[in-house]
Protein backbone atom coordinates (compact mmCIF):
# COMPACT_ATOMS: atom_id res chain seq x y z
CA UNK A 1 0.00 0.00 0.00
CA UNK A 2 2.70 2.43 0.97
CA UNK A 3 5.67 0.60 -0.54
CA UNK A 4 7.11 3.55 -2.43
CA UNK A 5 6.89 5.86 0.56
CA UNK A 6 8.62 3.27 2.76
CA UNK A 7 11.44 2.77 0.23
CA UNK A 8 11.97 6.53 0.01
CA UNK A 9 12.15 6.89 3.79
CA UNK A 10 14.62 4.03 4.22
CA UNK A 11 16.76 5.24 1.31
CA UNK A 12 16.75 8.79 2.71
CA UNK A 13 17.88 7.49 6.11
CA UNK A 14 20.84 5.64 4.54
CA UNK A 15 21.84 8.55 2.28
CA UNK A 16 21.64 11.12 5.07
CA UNK A 17 23.65 8.88 7.43
CA UNK A 18 26.32 8.56 4.72
CA UNK A 19 26.40 12.33 4.20
CA UNK A 20 26.72 12.89 7.96
CA UNK A 21 29.57 10.32 8.17
CA UNK A 22 31.38 11.92 5.26
CA UNK A 23 31.61 15.20 7.14
CA UNK A 24 34.06 13.60 9.58
CA UNK A 25 32.86 15.73 12.48
CA UNK A 26 30.21 15.17 15.14
CA UNK A 27 27.34 15.30 12.63
CA UNK A 28 26.81 11.54 12.53
CA UNK A 29 26.87 11.11 16.29
CA UNK A 30 24.57 14.12 16.78
CA UNK A 31 22.14 12.77 14.20
CA UNK A 32 22.02 9.31 15.77
CA UNK A 33 21.52 10.85 19.15
CA UNK A 34 18.75 13.14 18.02
CA UNK A 35 16.99 10.22 16.29
CA UNK A 36 17.35 8.09 19.41
CA UNK A 37 15.94 10.75 21.71
CA UNK A 38 13.02 11.59 19.41
CA UNK A 39 12.21 7.91 18.92
CA UNK A 40 12.14 7.38 22.66
CA UNK A 41 9.64 10.22 23.01
CA UNK A 42 7.45 9.49 19.97
CA UNK A 43 7.35 5.70 19.62
CA UNK A 44 5.85 4.70 23.02
CA UNK A 45 3.01 7.21 22.51
CA UNK A 46 2.46 6.12 18.96
CA UNK A 47 2.18 2.44 19.89
CA UNK A 48 -0.75 3.13 22.20
CA UNK A 49 -2.29 5.70 19.85
CA UNK A 50 -2.32 3.08 17.10
CA UNK A 51 -3.91 0.52 19.39
CA UNK A 52 -6.62 3.03 20.35
CA UNK A 53 -7.22 3.95 16.70
CA UNK A 54 -7.70 0.28 15.79
CA UNK A 55 -10.53 -0.03 18.31
CA UNK A 56 -12.08 3.34 17.37
CA UNK A 57 -12.37 2.28 13.72
CA UNK A 58 -14.34 -0.78 14.79
CA UNK A 59 -16.75 1.42 16.75
CA UNK A 60 -17.65 3.77 13.86
CA UNK A 61 -21.05 2.95 12.35
CA UNK A 62 -20.16 3.39 8.67
CA UNK A 63 -23.49 1.91 7.49
CA UNK A 64 -25.43 4.71 9.19
CA UNK A 65 -23.34 7.39 7.46
CA UNK A 66 -23.94 5.76 4.07
CA UNK A 67 -27.65 5.42 4.78
CA UNK A 68 -28.10 9.07 5.68
CA UNK A 69 -26.39 10.81 2.78
CA UNK A 70 -29.18 9.99 0.35
CA UNK A 71 -29.21 11.43 -3.13
CA UNK A 72 -29.80 15.10 -2.36
CA UNK A 73 -28.04 17.41 -4.74
CA UNK A 74 -27.18 21.01 -3.99
CA UNK A 75 -25.92 22.71 -0.90
CA UNK A 76 -27.51 20.40 1.65
CA UNK A 77 -25.60 17.44 0.23
CA UNK A 78 -22.40 19.48 0.49
CA UNK A 79 -23.07 20.11 4.17
CA UNK A 80 -23.92 16.47 4.87
CA UNK A 81 -20.89 15.32 2.88
CA UNK A 82 -18.60 17.69 4.80
CA UNK A 83 -19.92 16.54 8.17
CA UNK A 84 -19.62 12.88 7.20
CA UNK A 85 -16.01 13.51 6.17
CA UNK A 86 -15.22 14.91 9.60
CA UNK A 87 -16.35 11.82 11.44
CA UNK A 88 -14.50 9.17 9.47
CA UNK A 89 -11.40 8.70 11.58
CA UNK A 90 -9.59 6.14 9.48
CA UNK A 91 -7.03 5.73 6.78
CA UNK A 92 -7.66 5.95 3.03
CA UNK A 93 -8.79 2.32 2.79
CA UNK A 94 -12.06 2.93 4.63
CA UNK A 95 -12.52 6.57 3.59
CA UNK A 96 -12.30 5.80 -0.11
CA UNK A 97 -14.37 2.63 0.27
CA UNK A 98 -17.09 4.77 1.90
CA UNK A 99 -16.77 7.43 -0.85
CA UNK A 100 -17.13 4.78 -3.54
CA UNK A 101 -20.26 3.38 -1.87
CA UNK A 102 -21.67 6.93 -1.58
CA UNK A 103 -21.09 7.30 -5.32
CA UNK A 104 -22.85 3.98 -6.01
CA UNK A 105 -25.87 5.16 -4.04
CA UNK A 106 -26.06 8.23 -6.24
CA UNK A 107 -24.47 10.90 -4.07
CA UNK A 108 -23.76 14.11 -5.98
CA UNK A 109 -20.22 14.93 -7.12
CA UNK A 110 -20.01 18.08 -4.95
CA UNK A 111 -21.07 16.01 -1.92
CA UNK A 112 -18.33 13.51 -2.64
CA UNK A 113 -15.75 16.28 -3.05
CA UNK A 114 -16.86 17.75 0.29
CA UNK A 115 -16.71 14.36 1.93
CA UNK A 116 -13.17 13.57 0.76
CA UNK A 117 -11.99 17.11 1.52
CA UNK A 118 -13.43 16.97 5.03
CA UNK A 119 -11.87 13.60 5.65
CA UNK A 120 -8.49 14.70 4.23
CA UNK A 121 -8.08 17.80 6.35
CA UNK A 122 -9.60 16.55 9.62
CA UNK A 123 -8.66 12.84 9.70
CA UNK A 124 -8.93 12.38 13.44
CA UNK A 125 -6.72 9.26 13.47
CA UNK A 126 -3.81 11.24 12.01
CA UNK A 127 -4.29 13.97 14.58
CA UNK A 128 -4.20 11.40 17.35
CA UNK A 129 -1.30 9.33 16.06
CA UNK A 130 0.98 11.95 14.54
CA UNK A 131 -0.03 15.54 15.01
CA UNK A 132 -0.52 15.75 18.78
CA UNK A 133 2.62 13.72 19.63
CA UNK A 134 4.81 15.59 17.11
CA UNK A 135 3.45 19.15 17.09
CA UNK A 136 1.29 19.54 20.16
CA UNK A 137 -2.32 20.45 20.89
CA UNK A 138 -1.84 24.19 20.29
CA UNK A 139 -0.91 23.63 16.68
CA UNK A 140 -3.77 21.18 16.19
CA UNK A 141 -6.28 23.75 17.45
CA UNK A 142 -4.93 26.43 15.12
CA UNK A 143 -4.91 24.10 12.12
CA UNK A 144 -8.41 22.73 12.80
CA UNK A 145 -9.86 26.25 12.91
CA UNK A 146 -7.99 27.17 9.73
CA UNK A 147 -9.38 24.27 7.70
CA UNK A 148 -13.01 24.34 8.92
CA UNK A 149 -14.38 26.15 5.83
CA UNK A 150 -12.45 24.09 3.29
CA UNK A 151 -14.91 21.20 2.69
CA UNK A 152 -17.74 23.66 2.06
CA UNK A 153 -15.59 25.79 -0.27
CA UNK A 154 -14.45 22.68 -2.16
CA UNK A 155 -18.02 21.40 -2.53
CA UNK A 156 -19.31 24.77 -3.67
CA UNK A 157 -16.51 25.14 -6.23
CA UNK A 158 -17.25 21.61 -7.46
CA UNK A 159 -20.93 22.54 -7.76
CA UNK A 160 -20.00 25.52 -9.94
CA UNK A 161 -17.40 23.68 -12.05
CA UNK A 162 -19.45 20.54 -12.63
CA UNK A 163 -22.50 22.65 -13.37
CA UNK A 164 -24.72 20.22 -11.49
CA UNK B 1 28.59 6.01 22.28
CA UNK B 2 31.35 7.28 24.52
CA UNK B 3 33.77 10.18 24.68
CA UNK B 4 33.27 13.30 22.60
CA UNK B 5 31.80 15.98 24.82
CA UNK B 6 30.46 18.04 21.94
CA UNK B 7 28.11 15.24 20.97
CA UNK B 8 27.50 14.71 24.69
CA UNK B 9 26.22 11.57 26.38
CA UNK B 10 22.48 10.92 26.38
CA UNK B 11 20.82 11.89 29.66
CA UNK B 12 18.90 8.63 30.06
CA UNK B 13 16.96 9.33 33.28
CA UNK B 14 15.74 12.65 31.88
CA UNK B 15 14.90 11.09 28.52
CA UNK B 16 12.90 8.26 30.07
CA UNK B 17 11.09 10.72 32.32
CA UNK B 18 10.01 12.73 29.26
CA UNK B 19 9.25 9.62 27.23
CA UNK B 20 6.85 8.23 29.83
CA UNK B 21 5.39 11.58 30.89
CA UNK B 22 1.72 12.50 31.31
CA UNK B 23 0.84 12.54 27.60
CA UNK B 24 2.15 8.98 27.22
CA UNK B 25 -0.28 7.83 29.94
CA UNK B 26 -3.14 9.65 28.23
CA UNK B 27 -2.57 7.49 25.16
CA UNK B 28 -2.36 4.36 27.29
CA UNK B 29 -5.62 5.28 29.04
CA UNK B 30 -7.33 5.99 25.71
CA UNK B 31 -6.22 2.61 24.30
CA UNK B 32 -7.45 0.77 27.39
CA UNK B 33 -10.75 2.68 27.39
CA UNK B 34 -11.38 2.02 23.69
CA UNK B 35 -10.45 -1.64 24.11
CA UNK B 36 -12.97 -1.91 26.96
CA UNK B 37 -15.73 -0.17 25.00
CA UNK B 38 -15.01 -2.29 21.93
CA UNK B 39 -15.17 -5.50 23.95
CA UNK B 40 -18.32 -4.49 25.82
CA UNK B 41 -20.23 -3.14 22.79
CA UNK B 42 -19.09 -5.37 19.96
CA UNK B 43 -18.17 -8.59 21.74
CA UNK B 44 -15.05 -10.77 21.85
CA UNK B 45 -14.94 -11.63 18.12
CA UNK B 46 -14.77 -8.05 16.88
CA UNK B 47 -12.40 -7.33 19.76
CA UNK B 48 -10.07 -10.07 18.52
CA UNK B 49 -10.32 -8.74 14.95
CA UNK B 50 -9.39 -5.26 16.21
CA UNK B 51 -6.37 -6.71 18.02
CA UNK B 52 -5.27 -8.38 14.78
CA UNK B 53 -5.69 -5.10 12.93
CA UNK B 54 -3.72 -3.25 15.59
CA UNK B 55 -0.89 -5.76 15.31
CA UNK B 56 -0.78 -5.34 11.51
CA UNK B 57 -0.85 -1.56 11.82
CA UNK B 58 1.98 -1.57 14.35
CA UNK B 59 4.12 -3.98 12.32
CA UNK B 60 3.48 -1.89 9.21
CA UNK B 61 3.96 1.56 10.68
CA UNK B 62 6.53 1.39 13.46
CA UNK B 63 9.57 0.55 11.29
CA UNK B 64 8.69 3.41 8.97
CA UNK B 65 8.12 5.84 11.81
CA UNK B 66 11.45 4.82 13.34
CA UNK B 67 13.18 5.30 9.97
CA UNK B 68 11.46 8.68 9.64
CA UNK B 69 12.93 9.63 13.02
CA UNK B 70 16.39 8.72 11.72
CA UNK B 71 15.78 10.89 8.66
CA UNK B 72 14.49 13.70 10.85
CA UNK B 73 17.50 13.37 13.16
CA UNK B 74 20.04 13.67 10.36
CA UNK B 75 18.13 16.41 8.55
CA UNK B 76 18.02 18.30 11.83
CA UNK B 77 21.81 18.05 12.15
CA UNK B 78 22.72 18.58 8.49
CA UNK B 79 20.23 21.25 7.50
CA UNK B 80 21.48 24.83 7.67
CA UNK B 81 18.49 25.73 9.82
CA UNK B 82 19.39 29.37 10.23
CA UNK B 83 19.74 29.84 6.50
CA UNK B 84 16.49 27.99 5.86
CA UNK B 85 14.48 29.95 8.39
CA UNK B 86 15.95 33.15 6.92
CA UNK B 87 14.82 31.92 3.49
CA UNK B 88 11.33 31.22 4.80
CA UNK B 89 11.25 34.49 6.68
CA UNK B 90 12.02 36.31 3.44
CA UNK B 91 9.00 34.60 1.90
CA UNK B 92 6.48 35.50 4.50
CA UNK B 93 3.91 36.65 1.97
CA UNK B 94 1.62 34.68 -0.24
CA UNK B 95 4.64 33.38 -2.16
CA UNK B 96 5.76 31.48 0.95
CA UNK B 97 2.33 29.87 1.18
CA UNK B 98 2.57 28.86 -2.47
CA UNK B 99 6.02 27.29 -1.95
CA UNK B 100 4.75 25.42 1.12
CA UNK B 101 1.66 24.16 -0.73
CA UNK B 102 3.80 22.89 -3.61
CA UNK B 103 6.13 21.11 -1.21
CA UNK B 104 3.15 19.49 0.51
CA UNK B 105 1.68 18.16 -2.73
CA UNK B 106 4.91 16.46 -3.80
CA UNK B 107 5.90 15.05 -0.39
CA UNK B 108 5.85 11.29 -0.90
CA UNK B 109 4.75 8.77 1.68
CA UNK B 110 2.03 8.74 4.28
CA UNK B 111 1.69 10.68 7.53
CA UNK B 112 4.75 8.88 8.90
CA UNK B 113 6.90 11.03 6.63
CA UNK B 114 4.81 14.21 6.27
CA UNK B 115 4.34 14.94 9.99
CA UNK B 116 8.00 14.51 10.98
CA UNK B 117 8.86 16.88 8.12
CA UNK B 118 6.23 19.33 9.40
CA UNK B 119 7.89 19.17 12.82
CA UNK B 120 11.27 19.88 11.21
CA UNK B 121 9.75 22.80 9.32
CA UNK B 122 8.33 24.17 12.56
CA UNK B 123 11.78 23.82 14.13
CA UNK B 124 13.29 26.01 11.42
CA UNK B 125 11.05 28.88 12.46
CA UNK B 126 8.56 28.72 9.59
CA UNK B 127 5.45 30.75 10.40
CA UNK B 128 2.08 29.17 11.16
CA UNK B 129 0.66 30.00 7.73
CA UNK B 130 3.47 28.05 6.06
CA UNK B 131 2.96 25.08 8.39
CA UNK B 132 -0.80 24.92 7.88
CA UNK B 133 -0.49 25.41 4.10
CA UNK B 134 2.09 22.62 3.89
CA UNK B 135 0.19 19.95 5.81
CA UNK B 136 -3.19 20.90 4.29
CA UNK B 137 -1.71 20.59 0.83
CA UNK B 138 -0.16 17.23 1.66
CA UNK B 139 -3.52 15.96 2.96
CA UNK B 140 -5.61 17.34 0.09
CA UNK B 141 -3.40 17.33 -2.97
CA UNK B 142 -0.75 14.71 -2.18
CA UNK B 143 0.12 13.36 -5.60
CA UNK B 144 0.98 9.91 -4.29
CA UNK B 145 -2.40 9.50 -2.62
CA UNK B 146 -4.24 10.68 -5.72
CA UNK B 147 -2.43 8.06 -7.80
CA UNK B 148 -2.92 5.25 -5.27
CA UNK B 149 -6.48 6.00 -4.08
CA UNK B 150 -8.41 8.71 -5.95
CA UNK B 151 -7.89 7.51 -9.49
CA UNK B 152 -8.48 3.76 -8.96
CA UNK B 153 -11.55 4.20 -6.74
CA UNK B 154 -13.19 7.41 -7.98
CA UNK B 155 -12.09 7.63 -11.60
CA UNK B 156 -9.85 10.09 -13.40
CA UNK B 157 -12.54 12.73 -14.10
CA UNK B 158 -13.55 12.96 -10.46
CA UNK B 159 -9.90 13.00 -9.36
CA UNK B 160 -9.09 15.89 -11.70
CA UNK B 161 -12.12 17.84 -10.51
CA UNK B 162 -11.20 17.26 -6.87
CA UNK B 163 -7.59 18.33 -7.50
CA UNK B 164 -8.75 21.43 -9.37
CA UNK B 165 -11.16 22.67 -6.69
CA UNK B 166 -8.69 21.65 -3.96
CA UNK B 167 -5.74 23.56 -5.41
CA UNK B 168 -6.51 26.98 -3.84
CA UNK B 169 -7.53 25.56 -0.45
CA UNK B 170 -4.09 25.19 1.23
CA UNK B 171 -3.40 28.87 0.49
CA UNK B 172 -6.77 29.84 2.00
CA UNK B 173 -6.05 27.72 5.09
CA UNK B 174 -2.59 29.27 5.44
CA UNK B 175 -4.01 32.80 5.20
CA UNK B 176 -6.65 31.95 7.81
CA UNK B 177 -3.99 30.48 10.10
CA UNK B 178 -2.04 33.74 9.95
CA UNK B 179 -5.13 35.70 10.97
CA UNK B 180 -6.38 33.58 13.86
CA UNK B 181 -5.68 35.27 17.18
CA UNK B 182 -3.96 32.40 18.99
CA UNK B 183 -0.60 31.96 20.53
CA UNK B 184 0.91 28.70 19.38
CA UNK B 185 3.50 26.89 21.46
CA UNK B 186 5.05 24.21 19.30
CA UNK B 187 6.44 21.02 20.75
CA UNK B 188 9.47 21.20 18.52
CA UNK B 189 12.09 22.69 20.78
CA UNK B 190 15.35 20.78 20.72
CA UNK B 191 14.84 17.72 22.93
CA UNK B 192 16.43 17.67 26.33
CA UNK B 193 20.17 17.90 26.37
CA UNK B 194 20.82 18.16 22.65
CA UNK B 195 21.99 21.74 22.73
CA UNK B 196 24.32 21.37 25.68
CA UNK B 197 27.86 22.37 24.94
Amino acid sequence: MNGLGAIIIYAAAVVLAAVALSRRDTSFRMGVRRALEQSFIVLPRMIFALIAAGFIVKLIPTEIIVGNLGTDAGFKAILIGSLAGLIVPSGPVIAFAVAASFALEGASVPALVSFLTGWSVFAAHRVLIFEIPLLGAHFVRLRMLSVIPLPIIAGTLALIVSGA
Amino acid sequence: MTGDQRAGPVDWPELIKTSFGPSFWIFVALAVLMAGVCYAVLGPETFAAAIDRDRDLLADLLPRVAAAQVVAGFVWVLLPRERMSRFLNRHRGRRGLFIAATAGAVTPGGPASAFPFLAILAGTGADRGILVAYITSWALLGVQRIIVWDIPLMGIDFSLLRFLVGAPLPIIAGMLARRLPFSVTLETDPPIGVEDK
